[in-house]
């Protein structure tokens, strides 16, 4: 994919391919981690089916936002069959872009009462 | 091991289900999606219970039907923009391949309703096409039951059954009361057991108080069907109908609008269906045209596809609640 002038300011993310971003954030993970990781981050609000899992991990792939990984960070549970998925430089970016919009919108709901200061969680 | 058993035939059917992708992306992705399936089934099996595992596997299929379409119409846009040749397997192959898995999943494991008249008006409306789960609450026998996790119906939960005049036809409705159950209505307010039941999910559109449909059981003016008739004189114990065993009694959210258990009987267990999964689709068309198949409603559809499509209601879950008891007043 060619580099899009737009490049500082990524376009918003989906919620699934948000948190993918997220779970890929502590280190290279293959697909049922990813899964299980999502699940706990959002206290099982959001669950990803395996279709959405490789269908965004797919188009994930696409736009350069993730990189498969030769490497095998967890020997224990290897599996000869399993790809291990790593965030790229790009991903970085646009997940942190997109975490900074959520960020302003829940500053923006809580000086508007909407939101409690503590029940900062899910927005 | 039951449990892992139970999951390993869900991993099977799963893999099968797989062949509805485009080729390209299940050769892909196939090995490795049933793999993290089969774990996190296995994983939830074992944490919290067969019947989360299965609930997992209920969302994977609906999970399944929305990505085979947005990836058949990916593979779609990349072949038409790349203007490749042909794949060696053609392209209505390709999607012959996934209606037949739509056509395996649609007649045993869920049925497509449409749903025409508006006694549940409020939860589902008219013109909503809905999926049903035909395991819910299927008896799945002696050796299944081990394998699925059988839940039996409850109060509360909407029901699609055979209606008991004509088992041609199929209704939706909520159980209100299961076998033991005593009901009756004083003012439009249901009673169980002696208890004021607080249903939110209901809705009441006419002002006026009218007997026998909003303080029931009295003897009506006349009867509309026999099993009513029965219900009345059978079943009416001090002012009450007490469900028989066997049977549901059961009420449209639309109370007002409903024909219901009030005014045929009792509905046997064996004659329900399922449960509603989803609305797959939501047209807004009169109840003629959704019970009888028509030229004008195949015109009208083509026409105002866009514009008659209720999009909001796709994908919606009809609500599950139980209604509260209040405390016994009486």
């Amino acid at each position: 994919m060619p580099k899009p002038p737009a490049e500082i300011d990524p376009p918003p993310l989906t919620p699934p391919v948000f948190h993918i971003l997220v779970a890929l954030s502590e280190g290279e993970r293959h697909g049922y981690a990813i899964m299980q990781d999502v699940a706990s981050q959002t206290n099982d609000s959001l669950q990803l089916g395996p279709g959405t899992l490789y269908g965004c991990l797919k188009r994930m792939l696409a736009a350069g936002l993730v990189e498969e990984s030769d490497e095998r960070p967890d020997p224990e549970l290897d599996d000869s069959r399993r790809r291990y998925y790593r965030m790229t430089t790009r991903g970085q970016h646009a997940v942190r872009a997109e975490a900074e919009r959520l960020a302003n919108a829940v500053t923006a709901a809580k000086t508007r009462r909407l939101l409690d200061a503590k029940a900062g969680g899910m927005a | 091991m039951q449990e892992s058993t139970f999951v390993r035939g869900l991993a099977r059917i799963y893999a099968v289900m797989l062949y509805a992708y485009p080729r390209e992306f299940r050769l892909e992705y196939g090995g490795e999606m049933t793999q993290v399936f089969r774990d996190r089934c296995g994983y939830l099996a074992r944490t919290s219970g067969v019947a989360r595992a299965f609930q997992f596997a209920m969302f994977s299929g609906m999970d399944w039907f929305k990505t085979t379409l947005n990836e058949r119409f990916a593979a779609a846009r990349t072949s038409i923009s790349h203007a490749r040749k042909p794949a060696a397997r053609g392209f209505v192959a390709e999607w012959a391949m996934t209606i037949l898995m739509y056509l395996f999943a649609t007649t045993t494991l869920v049925q497509a309703y449409v749903v025409p008249t508006g006694s549940m008006e409020g939860t589902i409306r008219v013109g909503d096409h809905v999926l049903v789960d035909r395991l819910a609450y299927s008896d799945p026998g002696a050796f299944g039951r081990h394998l699925l996790p059988y839940r039996d119906i409850r109060r509360g939960d909407i029901v699609v059954f055979h209606y008991p005049e004509n088992t041609k036809q199929d209704f939706v409705k909520r159980v209100i009361g299961l076998p033991g159950d005593r009901i009756h209505l004083a003012g439009k307010q249901v009673y169980r057991n002696g208890r004021r039941l607080i249903e939110p999910y209901t809705q009441h559109i006419a002002p006026e108080v009218e007997p026998y449909r909003d303080d029931f059981p009295v003897k009506p003016e006349v009867f509309t069907t026999p099993r009513g008739e029965d219900m009345f004189h059978h079943h009416v114990f001090n002012g009450e109908v007490v469900v028989p065993p066997g049977t549901l009694f059961v009420m449209g959210d639309n109370r007002d609008n409903s024909a219901d258990s009030r005014y045929w009987g009792f509905v046997p267990r064996d004659y329900v269906v399922g449960k509603p999964l989803f609305i797959y689709w939501s047209y807004d068309a009169p109840t003629e045209d959704l019970t009888e198949w028509s030229l004008s409603h195949v015109v009208d559809v083509t026409e105002h596809f866009f514009t008659k499509t209720r999009w909001n209601r796709i994908f919606q879950v009809p609500r599950y609640q139980a209604a509260q008891e209040a405390e016994a007043e009486q």
